[in-house]
């Protein structure tokens, strides 16, 4: 009787475990490693191309922040469509292989290391600043070339050790485009609050220091942890320094709840989150609370003439909105595909060397040409406000 | 804001963060009395509170609304089956491995917790989902302090749990039975209490109240998701501790400290609120030094 119910059990736990990888996205292999890999090689023998070229994608696809990460898996994959319905990057198939970087350090070291060692030969990914640090030195010493479209502390700047291109801005070109909203909002004293994680806490200071040397007052410079779901004491903590304008450099999901408890405590005052809270989720978590919050953000798909064509295509693919990342994950795999052209080889060296050379690149969200260091050199940051629970432009 | 209106609202918010605490650690509290498990699954069983009312909030709120109406048909259905849900969890994998030495137990909870949190994370693609109801933010003014309804009904609901798990465990033989198998399983038996059925009762029990907890934490922060147990899992069994492991009024009143010195940590003068953690629980290890059993614990000895 006990071995049959445990027999029971085992099945039971099974077929859960085998539920939950058929959820997964048919191009992803997070956790699977393999399995999808040899599913798309036997698809590839069909089509006429010579051989293929393995392009790696490290996406959060789990975790607080996998609803961009699959945004960003998902854009990637209707430019890899897209490129091998041309006849692929120098006549090889684009094939991809995903690992989840989970917004977290460990775990994105993992996804690093996997990529690597299936051999890819360049990795389009990066969505957490503090996740993507770590993996610089995987990709480094494997001289990967590294496209990142969404991760852009500017700590990822010195420890890049020349494979990895960044094509979002920094958070330097953020922090003045928030200062600049801060002083034409009539704003003097503020308060700042970041999650104490790679990003936020880079632009949270970076944003302190540009405030400071214009001459405004930071009143509150607060931190809240990771995990935390109550915010009241903080909450009471910033009311008591009357700050005119609040501005919280993290990820939406804590950052709706932040809003919900500001208000509820009555906090009066502006409040300006960064481009990481950039999602509806906010504003449905939020609630009410959310009205007239403005955003610094990245510019979104709705705003860009040139991405008509891939929100459609997105749409119609997905059934879901593209989010914040997507066309600049888009536009680093055509990134990709235009450098390994020009290098006319998949040689990692000769690849890094024609990104570092791209100049001027027409993507959906502008164009990409690098600075010395990498970095885009333009920066695209617009400036959007929440009215009747969705973003509005707000330039 | 004075400092009295200060001091007031961090005494609120210690208040009301303390009857979560409070809620969750009961149950930590009540199944270490009576079968001197670490149930480690317990803030996933909370977790599952959340979800199930979110679920039953969706089904209740067309002809109930999401008011305060549907709130409290989805949070009493929610503590309903997520009680079952916590009696099925002790039938499965504990029942089985009472007789086992105690560490095999502790590790069946690790592994009961990281079942939940995992299938639930699967089910909703490991994204946030917001908790939408119809509660707004209005309230009394005490000088510039704001205090809505909803706080205050979540305060008085936390009460009005705890008084009637106190009748319950005090006044009614299933209550003396607990108490009874706390003491002495063995006994209890001969004495002809279906001791299974009670251990099972106590699950349930415990279960609904991590259950509420949930509910509550979901309305009051509006957002719910697969690792939500994780943080107040921690601070909850922290709780039960300090206020003496095993004891029910214990839990109560270590919940409330800890919530209460977590809202002092924040307004420490020169280092900032991410020290707020560090301040309560450095207060707590030096209250342990002194006093191990915690608040209102017995000493006992060969625990864990």
């Amino acid at each position: 009787m006990k071995k049959v119910f445990l027999l029971a059990l085992v099945i039971g736990l099974m077929s859960l475990a085998v539920f939950g990888c058929g959820n997964q996205p048919p191009a992803s292999d997070d956790q699977q490693s393999g399995e999808n890999d040899q599913a798309e090689e036997q698809t590839g023998e069909q089509a006429s191309f010579d051989g293929e070229l393995k392009i790696g994608i490290m996406v959060p696809t789990t975790g607080s922040e996998a609803t961009y990460g699959k945004d960003m898996e998902n854009a990637i994959q209707i430019a890899v469509d897209e490129i091998n319905a041309e006849g692929g990057i120098l006549g090889k198939k684009v094939v991809t292989t995903t690992g989840d970087a989970a917004c977290d350090p460990q775990m994105a070291t993992a996804a690093a290391s996997k990529l690597v060692s299936s051999d890819v030969t360049a990795v389009v990914g990066g969505y957490c600043s503090g996740a993507t640090l770590p993996t610089l030195s995987i990709y480094g010493d494997a001289n990967v070339p590294l496209v990142i479209p969404a991760a852009n502390s500017t700590k990822l700047i010195p420890n890049n050790p020349g494979n990895a291109f960044m094509i979002n801005g920094t958070g330097a070109h953020q922090a003045q485009k928030a200062t600049a909203l801060f002083e034409r909002l009539g704003a003097e004293k503020i308060a700042i609050v970041h999650q104490g994680d790679g990003y936020s806490e880079d632009l949270a200071k970076i944003t302190n220091d540009v405030w400071e040397e214009d001459g405004h007052e930071v009143v509150a410079f607060e931190v809240v942890n990771k995990g935390e779901q109550d915010f009241s004491s903080l909450v009471t903590n910033v009311r008591s320094k009357s700050p005119d304008l609040l501005y919280w450099t993290a990820y939406y999901a804590d950052g709706g709840m932040l809003i919900k408890q500001l208000r509820q405590g009555g906090y009066e005052g502006e409040i300006v989150v960064g481009d990481g809270s950039n999602s509806p989720k906010l504003m449905e978590i939020a609630g009410n609370a959310a009205e007239g919050v403005y955003v610094t953000s990245n510019p979104l798909v709705e705003y860009l003439p040139a991405a008509k064509k891939f929100m459609e295509d997105y749409k119609a693919r997905f059934n879901n909105d593209p989010g914040p990342y997507s066309a600049l994950s888009y536009d680093g795999l055509y990134l990709l595909a235009d450098a390994i052209e020009r290098a006319g080889s998949t040689d990692k060296e000769a690849i890094i060397k024609a990104l570092a050379e791209t100049e001027g690149l027409e993507g959906l969200a502008g164009k990409v040409s690098f600075t010395e260091d990498n970095v885009l050199a333009e920066s695209n940051f617009v400036v959007l406000q929440a009215k009747g629970g969705s973003w509005t432009n707000a330039e | 804001m004075s400092t009295f209106d200060i001091i007031l609202q961090q005494l609120i918010n210690g208040l009301l963060i303390g009857s979560f605490y409070s809620l969750v650690a009961l149950g930590y509290s009540m199944v270490y009395g009576i079968i001197m498990l670490l149930n480690f699954a317990h803030g996933d069983i909370y977790m599952a509170g959340a979800f199930v009312a979110f679920v039953m909030l969706a089904v209740v709120s067309p002809v109930l609304g999401a008011g305060w109406l549907g709130i409290v048909a989805a949070m009493i259905a929610s503590m309903f089956l997520v009680g079952l849900l916590g009696v099925f969890i002790q039938r499965v994998a504990y029942r089985p491995m009472l007789g086992a030495p105690r560490l095999s137990i502790l590790i069946t909870a690790i592994g009961v917790s990281l079942v939940l949190y995992n299938s639930v994370m699967a089910i909703t693609d490991g994204e946030f989902q917001a908790f939408t109801t119809d509660l707004g933010f209005a309230g009394v003014d005490v000088g510039s302090v704001h205090i809505t309804y909803t706080q205050i009904i979540l305060v008085v609901a936390t009460a009005i749990l705890m008084i009637s798990l106190n009748w319950f465990i005090s006044k009614t033989m299933y209550g003396k039975a607990m108490r009874a198998i706390a003491l002495d399983k063995d006994a209890c038996r001969l004495m002809g209490i279906n001791v299974n059925k009670i251990i099972a009762l106590t699950f349930f029990v415990g279960s609904s109240l991590a259950a509420a907890a949930g509910t509550m934490a979901g309305v009051y922060y509006g957002s719910i998701h697969f690792f939500m147990g994780f943080v107040i899992g921690l601070k909850a069994f922290t709780a039960a501790v300090i206020g003496g492991i095993g004891s029910i009024p214990g839990a109560m009143i270590g919940g409330l400290v800890l919530g209460l010195l977590e809202a002092a940590g924040t307004q420490l003068p020169f280092i900032g609120s991410e020290w707020k953690d560090v301040f309560a629980f450095g207060l707590l290890i030096l209250l342990l030094v002194f006093r191990p059993t915690g608040i209102l614990g017995k000493t006992e000895i060969e625990r864990m």
